[in-house]
């Protein structure tokens, strides 16, 4: 196994461990930056299922919500260990992504796609209309989460931090995943499913493996987002979530891990800043993603796919 | 060759597809050891029987039996794992990835690792086995290159090259120079026959050329309209009157 992260990967950690400290990170820029990260985080995430194992998640905000709303409730009654909210995010998420990934996975291509948005939309029914977790408003006014007894993360710099750290440790664990054995089995589950089954590998195991690992780093990502918004509401639970969550992927990058981390801060910073200025901010978006669509097709960092496939002993 | 034990073990096997009988209570063994040759005319149900034995489609009727086990029905990676690897007569690698990492996923299929907890963090090294290989079938040269970029007959090496890699007991290989000109036909008969001793592998072979069938198998089964009509040596089965039958006549049935 090579090196943990490469020099320039922990520049880069530097570089955003350091970005605080500099005179124009006012309170705004912080939080937007833990924004950016923050999906930048999911869509890393994302991009385990769709850019290594070529499976196309509708439904990755039903992750990211309940994770969001695993912590709101127990912010909500006063439970406020940030473990304990990251804690109760895995296993509600592991629980439904299981549930999930046996039924979707029993089916290819665009019906997986599909089986995975019929299971968000329930998600998203189920919070839109149960009034126990706030109905439409969802839960609001939540008190920040501690790290330890005292110390709460109330202030944008420890949110800065926080995120930081998770997109640093996710990502730390999704590239040792994608260079593993059961990594390069999903390639291959990506390249021609069957002849894996012929090959001796149980397809939908690892199907079912990579789809849970996906959503439970989604729903930890999305168990920080109270701490910051102070809500979960189930506008995060929407089908339109996930597609910005596939949008950030494809911008990015498919199948580099890097890419959809820049995707996803290119999009979130894209959106606040081109809505600050207009209201159709909508179309200005459409516009630059059609643009890249068109003249970088498989993505920002998409150059760095075709550069991984290089002969097979250096090979990650 | 030795008559060994029993590798493979087919008893009566029927399949159909709606009204078609595919397959009619074939039945033959295979000992271990032995290259034993299946053939017939185009629609015989040659592929049919593979993909029975191989696990794609379930049986109707009958009893497959691989070393001892029944594996009839069972899905193909459970198949696989009782020793039994499988080429495809129409090329079936993984495209998009490295001659290398085809040929290596398909040996880290037998690693310890695989299927334990430690393979979301562990690659196992399986250098020796996919370089043996590459060597083998003449493909070390172009190991970093895409599967997708060599040519055909490169391609239907790296398939047999997959099939190797799960080290199998027995082989069962669908036409394997489909497509293949002469020239690289007689050189792939040679090296299928030499790796097999090497090996000590039992091989199951479906062919259409019959002069790679009768240079390389000890015993032939000849199917017809999913009936087994014929099974022998070579040299009997050349001058069996059933079967001159049917691959001359076989059209008008």
């Amino acid at each position: 196994m090579s090196k943990v992260l490469s020099w320039q990967g922990w520049l880069v950690f530097a570089a955003l461990a350091a970005l605080p400290l500099t005179p124009w990170m006012s309170k705004y820029y912080l939080l937007l930056a833990f924004d950016a990260l923050l999906f930048g985080a999911v869509a890393l995430s994302l991009d385990l299922l769709m850019g290594y194992s070529g499976l196309v998640s509708f439904g990755h905000a039903a992750f990211f919500g309940l994770g969001a709303y695993s912590t709101a409730v127990l912010l909500e009654r006063g439970v406020l260990s940030l473990w304990l909210c990251l804690g109760l995010a895995a296993v509600v998420v592991g629980a439904y992504a299981l549930t999930v990934s046996y039924f979707a996975t029993t089916r290819r291509g665009i019906y997986f796609a599909l089986l995975t948005l019929i299971f968000a939309e329930v998600i998203y029914t189920f919070f839109r209309y149960t009034q126990t977790f706030g109905g439409s408003d969802g839960i609001q006014g939540l008190p920040p989460s501690q790290v330890w007894s005292g110390v709460a993360i109330d202030t944008p710099a420890r949110l800065y931090y926080l995120v930081v750290a998770y997109l640093l440790l996710a990502y730390l664990a999704c590239r040792a995943l994608v260079r593993s054995h059961f990594g390069q089995v999903l390639v291959a589950i990506r390249e021609n499913e069957d002849r894996a089954r012929f090959l001796g590998y149980n397809v939908q195991r690892y199907k079912m493996g990579v789809c849970m690992i996906s959503a439970v780093l989604t729903g930890l990502a999305g168990a920080l987002y109270p701490g910051r918004a102070a809500y979960a509401t189930p506008d995060l639970l929407h089908w339109s979530i996930s597609g910005e969550f596939l949008i950030m992927v494809m911008i990015g990058g498919l199948g580099t891990l890097v890419g959809p981390i820049i995707g996803g801060v290119f999009f979130t910073v894209l959106q606040e800043k081109v809505s600050s200025y207009v209201q159709w901010y909508n179309i200005v978006i459409g516009l630059v993603l059609v643009l890249i669509v068109l003249f970088v097709p498989r993505g920002l960092l998409g150059f760095r796919h075709a550069l991984r496939r290089r002969p097979g002993r250096e090979a990650a | 060759m030795s008559q060994g034990e029993t590798m493979l073990e087919i008893a009566g096997v029927s399949k159909s597809f709606g009204a078609l009988a595919a397959l009619a209570g074939v039945s033959f063994t295979v000992r271990e050891g032995e290259v034993f040759s299946v053939i017939g005319p185009n629609g015989a149900g040659k592929s049919t029987l593979f993909n029975v034995i191989s696990g794609l489609h379930v049986p109707t009727g009958g009893r497959i039996v691989l070393r001892g086990t029944e594996i009839t029905g069972r899905p193909p990676e459970v198949i696989n794992r009782q020793g039994l690897a499988k080429t495809f007569q129409i090329t079936n690698i993984f495209p998009g990835i490295s001659v290398y990492d085809n040929v290596r996923v398909a040996a880290q299929s037998r690693t310890p690792v695989s299927g334990r907890l430690s393979s979301l963090w562990r690659l196992p090294d399986v250098e020796g086995p996919v370089m043996g290989l590459l060597d083998a079938f003449g493909l070390t040269a172009r190991r970093g290159d895409l599967a997708q970029n060599l040519s055909h007959g490169e391609q239907r090496y790296l398939e047999i090259c997959l099939a190797l890699a799960t080290e199998p007991a027995l082989l069962l290989l669908d036409e394997p120079t489909a497509g293949m000109t002469p020239g690289e036909t007689k050189e792939a008969t040679a090296l299928i026959r030499r790796i097999a001793l090497d090996r000590s592998l039992t091989v199951l072979l479906i062919e259409h050329d019959m002069s790679v069938v009768m240079g390389i198998s000890d015993r032939i089964a000849v199917l017809h309209f999913g009936e087994k009509i014929a099974e022998g040596p070579p040299e009997v089965i050349r001058s069996n009157p059933k079967v001159l039958d049917a691959y001359l006549g076989g059209a008008d049935e």
